[in-house]
C-alpha cells in the first residue's frame, strides 16, 4: 500500500493557523470577542456532543459540570492571590472531574428517558446549590474575577485584554477541541461508538459498558469544566446563568443546530448560535423566540443540522452529482 | 473427563417469576469437545445459552468454566475468561465494516477497550489479527463492506467471527444455520468445523443434519431436563428422544 498524499491540506493547516494569529488584526475587538465566546462554546457543544452524538446519551445536565467549572475558577482565582492561571483552571477542571465522578456514579445506573430526567434533577439540584450557597458563589450577585497575567517568558498574556484573551483561548480549548477530535479514534471513542450500537455484543466481547459510559460521563463532564472556566475568565464575572437550565438548553440547541452527526457539527453550531443570538439580540429582547422557532424549524426540516444540511447540498452540486452519474454516460 | 472439563453444568434451574423454563440441567463439556444441545421450540435451549453466558443468573445450580465457579461473574467477566458467544438472530454493529466488527473483539481480548491514547486502526497488529479472522470466516474480500449490506449468509458467518474474535477457549453457538439455504448451512458447517478444530464449542441447533455431522455428543433438552445424553449414534436410536420428537409424551 503507498502512503496517502494530501497536497489539499498541506497548505491548508499554515493558512489556517497563520489567519488564527492575524485575527485580532483583522478583526474590530467587539468582532473577536464575539469570536472567542463562541470558540469556548465550541468545546462545551463538542464534549456535549461526545455524550449525544457518540454515545447516543440524551443529557439535560450538561451546565451543571459548565457551571462548576465556572465558579470553581472563579472561586481559586479570588481565594489563592496570584496563583497562575493555567493552575486555576487546571484545580477547577479537576473539581469538575470530580462532579463527574459523582453524579456518574449516582445517575448512570439508568439509561434512556430516567437517564434524561435525572440529569435535569440534579442540573437544578447544583444550580439551587449555587443559589443558597452564597458565602462560596456570590448567590444572586455572583462573583467578580480577576485572573492574573500569564507568563510565558518572552511572550506575556494578560486575559483582561481582548487580543490576549482570544490567544489564550485559542490555544487552550483549540488544543481541548483537537483532544476531542483525536478521542473519536481512540480505543476508547470507539468503543463508545460501539456500545451505543450494539451495548450487548460488546459486553459479551469483554467490555464493561457501565465503565466505559462513566468514563465518558466524567470526560465530557470535565471537559464542559474547562469551557465554563474560560466563560467565567473571558467574562471576568461568573453568575448563576452559567449553571442554569438555560445554559444546558443553549448546548443542547447549539448541537442539534450544528448537527450532532458530525464532529464539526457542534463547532458551526456554536458560531451559529453565537453570531444570531447577537445579531437578534440588538433587534428585540424576545430573541429567544426567534431563536426557539428556528430551532423547531431545524428539528422539523433539516434533522441533521447546518452540517447535514450542508452536506445533502454538497451532494447535490453539478460536480459530486458527475461524479455519481459515471457510469451512465 | 472432569480434570479437562472446559464447562461443567451443575443442576441448573431457571424459574421467571413462577414459570420454570429450567428444573435441572447437568452436563459437562470436554475441552475440545464439540457439544450439541438439542430439543422443541420452547425446551429451554436459549436460555440455558443466556444462563452459561451471564447474560442473567440462574435461580440455583452452578456453571463451572476451566474449573472455577463463575455462576456470579457478569457476562463481560465470561468472556474476558475465555467464553464467547453467538446469537440466533444475528447480532453484529450492522454500521460498522466487516473489520471493524471483528477488531471490536480483538482488541478487546488485547486490554484496548478504554485507552484515551491509542488508536486501535493505526495498530497494524490489531488490524492484521482481525484480517486473518475475516481470512477465517472466508470474508476477506469484504473488509470494507459495512456488516448491514453483507449478503445473509455472510453476515452469519460474520456473527461467527465475531465471536472468535476476541480468541475464545470455548464458543457457544446459538443456532448458527437459522434461517440459511441448504448450500449456505453446508458451508456454514464446513467452517463450524474447521474453526472449532482446536476450541470447545457447544452448539444449540434445529437442523438434525447439523447436529449429527458436528457434534461429538448430544444433550436432549425437553421442556427443561436433560432427556439424554450421549454420543450421536446412542441419541439416534433412544426411545425416549424419539418420543418427545414425535411428540408422543407419555407424561
Amino acid at each position: 500500500m503507498m502512503p496517502k498524499t494530501k497536497p489539499a491540506y498541506l497548505w491548508a493547516w499554515p493558512l489556517g493557523l497563520a489567519l488564527l494569529a492575524a485575527l485580532p488584526w483583522i478583526l474590530p475587538p467587539y468582532q473577536l470577542r464575539l469570536v472567542t465566546e463562541a470558540t469556548i462554546f465550541s468545546l462545551y457543544a463538542v464534549s456535549y456532543n461526545l455524550l449525544l452524538g457518540y454515545a447516543g446519551l440524551l443529557s439535560f445536565g450538561h451546565a451543571m459540570f459548565f457551571g462548576v467549572g465556572a465558579f470553581a475558577a472563579a472561586v481559586v482565582i479570588n481565594s489563592m492571590e496570584g496563583v497562575p492561571l493555567f493552575l486555576a483552571l487546571a484545580m477547577a477542571t479537576a473539581l469538575t472531574t470530580l462532579a463527574g465522578l459523582v453524579v456518574g456514579l449516582l445517575l448512570l445506573r439508568v439509561k434512556g428517558t430516567p437517564f434524561a430526567l435525572l440529569t435535569l434533577a440534579f442540573n437544578a439540584l447544583f444550580y439551587a446549590i449555587a443559589v443558597k450557597w452564597h458565602t462560596v458563589t456570590g448567590g444572586d450577585d455572583g462573583l467578580t474575577v480577576f485572573p492574573s497575567v500569564v507568563n510565558f517568558g518572552l511572550l506575556s498574556l494578560d486575559p483582561g485584554k481582548g487580543p490576549d484573551m482570544y490567544y489564550l483561548t485559542v490555544l487552550v480549548i483549540g488544543l481541548a477541541v483537537a483532544f476531542c477530535c483525536y478521542f473519536t479514534r481512540t480505543a476508547m471513542g470507539q468503543s463508545v461508538l460501539l456500545i451505543r450500537e450494539n451495548e450487548e455484543r460488546m459486553r459479551f466481547l469483554g467490555y464493561n459498558t457501565n465503565v466505559a459510559r462513566l468514563m465518558l460521563f466524567i470526560i465530557t463532564g470535565a471537559l464542559a469544566g474547562l469551557a465554563g472556566s474560560f466563560y467565567a475568565i473571558f467574562n471576568s464575572f461568573v453568575s448563576l446563568d452559567a449553571i442554569s437550565i438555560e445554559m444546558t438548553t443553549k448546548v443542547l440547541l447549539m448541537t442539534f443546530i450544528g448537527g450532532t452527526a458530525s464532529f464539526a457539527g457542534p463547532i458551526v453550531g456554536a458560531f451559529f448560535y453565537t453570531y444570531v443570538q447577537d445579531f437578534l439580540s440588538d433587534l428585540t429582547d424576545n430573541w429567544p423566540l426567534i431563536m426557539g422557532t428556528l430551532f423547531i424549524l431545524m428539528v422539523l426540516f433539516a434533522p441533521g443540522g447546518l452540517s447535514g444540511l450542508v452536506k445533502s447540498l454538497a451532494a447535490r452540486l453539478p460536480g459530486a452529482k458527475d461524479k455519481g452519474s459515471d457510469r451512465d454516460d | 473427563m472432569t480434570e479437562q472439563a472446559i464447562l461443567q453444568i451443575m443442576d441448573i434451574r431457571k424459574d421467571f417469576s413462577g414459570l420454570e423454563v429450567l428444573t435441572s440441567v447437568n452436563f459437562t463439556v470436554g475441552a475440545n469437545e464439540r457439544f450439541a444441545v438439542i430439543g422443541p421450540n420452547g425446551a429451554g435451549k436459549t436460555t440455558l445459552f443466556n444462563v452459561i453466558s451471564g447474560k442473567f443468573p440462574a435461580t440455583s445450580g452452578a456453571v463451572l468454566f476451566k474449573g472455577r465457579d463463575i455462576s456470579s461473574q457478569s457476562a463481560y467477566r465470561r468472556a474476558r475468561m475465555g467464553m464467547a458467544r453467538s446469537f440466533q438472530i444475528t447480532n453484529i454493529f450492522q454500521q460498522l465494516s466487516a473489520l471493524d466488527n471483528v477488531l471490536a473483539g480483538v482488541r478487546s481480548h488485547q486490554g484496548l477497550r478504554y485507552n484515551l491514547l491509542r488508536r486501535p486502526h493505526h495498530d497494524q497488529r490489531l488490524i492484521e489479527l482481525s484480517e486473518a479472522i475475516l481470512e477465517r470466516i472466508g470474508l476477506q474480500d469484504y473488509r470494507d463492506v459495512p456488516a448491514q449490506e453483507l449478503a445473509y449468509g455472510q453476515q452469519r458467518a460474520l456473527e461467527l467471527g465475531v465471536t472468535l474474535s476476541c480468541d475464545p477457549e470455548l464458543i457457544l453457538l446459538d443456532e448458527p444455520t437459522a434461517g440459511m439455504s441448504r448450500k449456505e448451512t453446508e458451508d456454514a458447517i464446513q467452517m463450524i468445523s474447521r474453526v472449532t478444530r482446536d476450541i470447545a464449542c457447544v452448539i444449540i441447533e434445529h437442523d438434525m443434519n447439523v447436529v449429527f455431522t458436528l457434534a461429538d455428543r448430544i444433550s436432549v433438552l425437553h421442556y427443561g431436563v436433560i432427556l439424554a445424553c450421549g454420543a450421536p449414534d446412542e441419541i439416534r436410536c433412544d426411545q425416549k428422544v424419539k418420543d418427545a420428537y414425535l411428540g408422543e409424551d407419555e407424561s
